[in-house]
């Protein structure tokens, strides 16, 4: 008990404020004791999620096969939920609650809703839990989805429920940091706390959404109506289901412009192209949701058109101008300072050594190569019927938060336990190695997901369908050694992730207390406020422009693919 | 000197924007519209959308239909041969109601999309290469009716690609195309 209680223990002035001696930040105890706990919490949801990829991972390679199809989708619901859900929306929290009071120098407000949203939401997180475990016949493992009219337990969609309540309330005291800040005067956010707050918008509304699409699962599952409509349902569950996931983009956005900052000493080039960015995803990146229902009944081509290209890709726009503007964030306060000239100087002369600083841009190049274009191609009405419900949808959303959000995520832990906790790492080393073993690895796995599904049409929510297909003559046994492969790097993946939480925990417990006014390695060369150089805007972007220039041509590679493995097809639909 | 921890200056909103970061707005949003207007114009110009007509149905009353359709079906080894250009699939747990069937190639049939109890996915791709495929979502209570012209003869293999249950993996049935 001692121990835990210790890593709440920093040294504050009499009113309760340090300064942080990487940011510069003034930090009040309260807003870093309660980041520590739902960071904290989100390393054990992240750990129980973790555990259950191992079994899931097992079973879909057949070549081990693991579990039988009943424990299969018991066992995948239970990943799903605490690495999709819990783990995500724990960091979010903290998220919010750096990038609000933290950033503004300010005391976190109404911390009893805090603790009670954390409380709500730990109940809720558990129920879920138990639910899915303690299901029995005639109900099914929910999945993520829990598709009426599938019969699910009701417990699970009244503990959903209570989870989505208790974020709402632990989102509280973020808003009002925000009202208090902006009300009387006419300040302008500084960025994060910007992103921050956009995050916290799209949060909300994905929310409400998921409260009423299991609302109304549950009012038909303890018979208070008699039928649910699987199509209202699917719209409604989409708003959460997708909605959620945009939370974990925009709370990485917000991570990488922080981090970037910190760490890699990176400038903001244009404050109103990147503000700009962030209004685009709060109109259109939830009609990004649209992309689950192309294949549905029901929908208008209009409603489809509209809706999956964001509205003329408004939200795709605003994420290729942060992929231009945080790498370039970097290059220019680098050279403003003299650090590495030539094309990429910039870059190869960067921190790579430093976990927090190489998970991000690692999270920043996987996330847009992999997640952010395959998102956006397999989004596209026609191109989507391909994707769907095979296995390259299951990539795509590895590449996007398994890649993308929890690698920035893995960063923000760690420069956490460094600034906050005030913990030497265990070991510099195996720090360093955690961004390069789990960015690689899971990389080949999802690539290789991604090729089951689009070029052997291998099906997700299987158990197995490769090799063992009962009363069917029918068999995806060309993609035998996609699987060999897959199997291999995910059991790496989790390795790498058993050395994150290893790392992150061990260095809790055992590291060294760093000495106060120590930067624990975290700072980037010449401090983070570097003087002199030219105006940003007078900087060469040369780098930045050149890779921005090489994605584009991946993105271009990737549609025309996509589209002339489509246009290969049988006509179908009017 | 901006930075994202601290209140930009005041004129931040005027600040110059880099020549660099100008072009790549122009691209990106180039290529924005670029995607954009070619989607939506394949609806118009394309042979493979996923558009078709929908009609509320109750999940028994579809059923029925499907029944009835049989009735009119020719049975032979392959799969049932549909009277005339509509082909109706019940999808169910774990068994697609009306397939086998057999069809001919280059003749646009309305394939009609139903199901009798929860959500299946319409999974279907050709025996010999796997990576033409198109996945479309069944319901109960709606009938799609999606017209299709397969233009080539071969095998069609449709599986169940939707978590309906623990034994949806095994839920199978066939286009079998034939030369027209
Ligand atoms: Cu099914």
């Amino acid at each position: 008990m001692s121990a835990i209680a210790s890593l709440f223990r920093n040294d504050y002035g009499a009113d309760g404020f340090r300064a942080c001696s990487v940011t510069g930040l003034d930090v009040h105890r309260s807003v870093e004791n309660y980041v520590k706990l739902f960071g904290l919490t989100a390393v054990i949801a992240l750990a129980v999620g973790g555990s259950f990829a191992f079994s899931v991972a097992m079973t879909r390679w057949e070549f081990v096969g693991l579990l039988d199809a009943s424990s299969y989708y018991t066992h995948l619901s239970m990943h799903a939920w605490n690495l999709l859900i819990f783990w995500m929306v724990f960091m979010e929290i903290a998220v919010l609650y750096v990038g609000g009071p933290m950033v503004l120098g300010r005391e976190l407000p109404l911390r009893r809703l805090a603790a009670l949203g954390w409380v709500t939401m730990v109940v809720g997180a558990i129920g879920v839990n138990a639910s899915i475990w303690l299901a029995e016949a005639p109900n099914e493992a929910p999945l993520l989805t829990a598709y009426v009219p599938l019969p699910v337990t009701p417990w699970f969609y009244g503990t959903a429920i209570v989870f989505l309540l208790g974020a709402t309330i632990a989102a509280l005291p973020f808003f009002a940091t925000i009202w208090s800040e902006t009300r009387d005067s006419d300040r302008t956010l500084p960025l994060v706390a910007f992103g921050a707050f956009v995050t916290g918008i799209i949060a909300v509304e994905a929310i409400l959404g998921g409260i009423a699409a299991f609302a109304y699962a549950l009012a038909w599952r303890i018979d208070l109506i008699a039928s649910v409509d699987p199509g209202i349902y699917r719209q409604l569950y989409w708003i959460i289901g997708h909605g959620s996931q945009q939370i974990n983009l925009l709370a990485m956005i917000t991570v990488w412009y922080f981090l970037t900052h910190v760490v890699g000493g990176a400038v903001v080039v244009s404050e109103k192209i990147s503000r700009t960015a962030f209004i685009l995803y709060l109109f259109f990146i939830n009609l990004g949701a649209a992309h689950h229902l192309l294949v549905d009944p029901g929908m208008s081509a209009g409603w489809r058109i509209w809706n999956t290209s964001y509205a003329f890709y408004g939200a795709a726009f605003a994420s290729m101008i942060h992929a231009f503007a945080i790498p370039a964030g970097i290059e220019a306060g680098r050279r403003r300072r003299g650090q590495g000239g030539g094309l990429f100087g910039w870059l190869t002369s960067a921190p790579w050594r430093n976990p927090v600083f190489a998970a991000t841009i690692f999270s920043i190049i996987l996330f847009g190569f992999l997640g952010g274009i395959t998102g956006v191609v397999m989004g596209q009405i026609q191109v989507n019927m391909t994707w769907h419900n095979t296995l390259a949808t299951v990539g795509h959303f590895h590449a996007t938060v398994a890649l993308g959000t929890t690698l920035a995520f893995f960063g923000l832990v760690l420069f956490v336990i460094k600034t906050m906790f005030r913990r030497d790492f265990v070991s510099d080393a195996l720090a360093s190695a955690i961004p390069y073993a789990y960015g690689a690895a899971m990389s080949v796995a999802t690539l290789m997901l991604m090729y089951a599904g689009i070029l052997y049409g291998v099906p997700r929510r299987t158990a197995e369908a490769v090799r063992n297909i009962p009363g069917s003559e029918f068999s995806f046994a060309a993609a035998v050694p996609i699987f060999m492969i897959f199997g291999v790097f995910a059991l790496l993946a989790i390795l790498s992730g058993v050395l994150f939480v290893g790392v992150s925990v061990g260095s809790l417990l055992f590291g060294d207390r760093l000495p106060d006014g120590d930067d624990g390695g975290m700072l980037p060369e010449g401090g983070l406020h570097a003087d002199g150089g030219e105006p940003v805007h007078a900087v060469e972007l040369r780098g930045t422009f050149a890779l921005c220039l090489i994605f584009l041509g991946v993105f271009a590679a990737v549609y025309v693919l996509n589209w002339y493995l489509l246009t290969q097809l049988w006509a179908i639909g009017a | 000197m901006s930075n994202p921890l601290e209140d930009p200056d005041d004129d931040w909103w005027n600040s110059p924007v880099n020549r660099r970061e100008s072009i790549w707005l122009g691209l990106a949003g180039a290529w924005s519209l670029g995607i954009f207007t070619w989607m939506a114009g394949f609806t118009q110009f394309g042979d493979q959308n996923p558009i078709g007509t929908t009609y509320d149905v109750d999940p028994e009353e579809y059923q029925a239909r499907v029944g009835e359709y049989k009735e009119t079906t020719e049975e032979t080894d392959d799969g049932l041969i549909p009277p005339g250009d509509d082909v109706y699939v019940g999808a169910m747990r774990f068994n697609w109601d009306g397939l086998p069937v057999v069809l001919e190639a280059g003749r646009e049939y309305d394939i009609h999309l139903g199901a009798y109890d929860v959500q299946h996915g319409f999974s279907v791709r050709p025996e010999e290469n796997l990576n033409k495929q198109i996945n479309l979502q069944v319901f109960p209570g709606s009938e799609w009716v999606i017209p299709m012209t397969f233009d080539e003869p071969g095998t069609y293999h449709v599986v169940c690609n939707e978590f309906c249950g623990q034994g949806h993996r095994t839920m199978h049935g066939r286009f079998t195309v034939v030369e027209g």
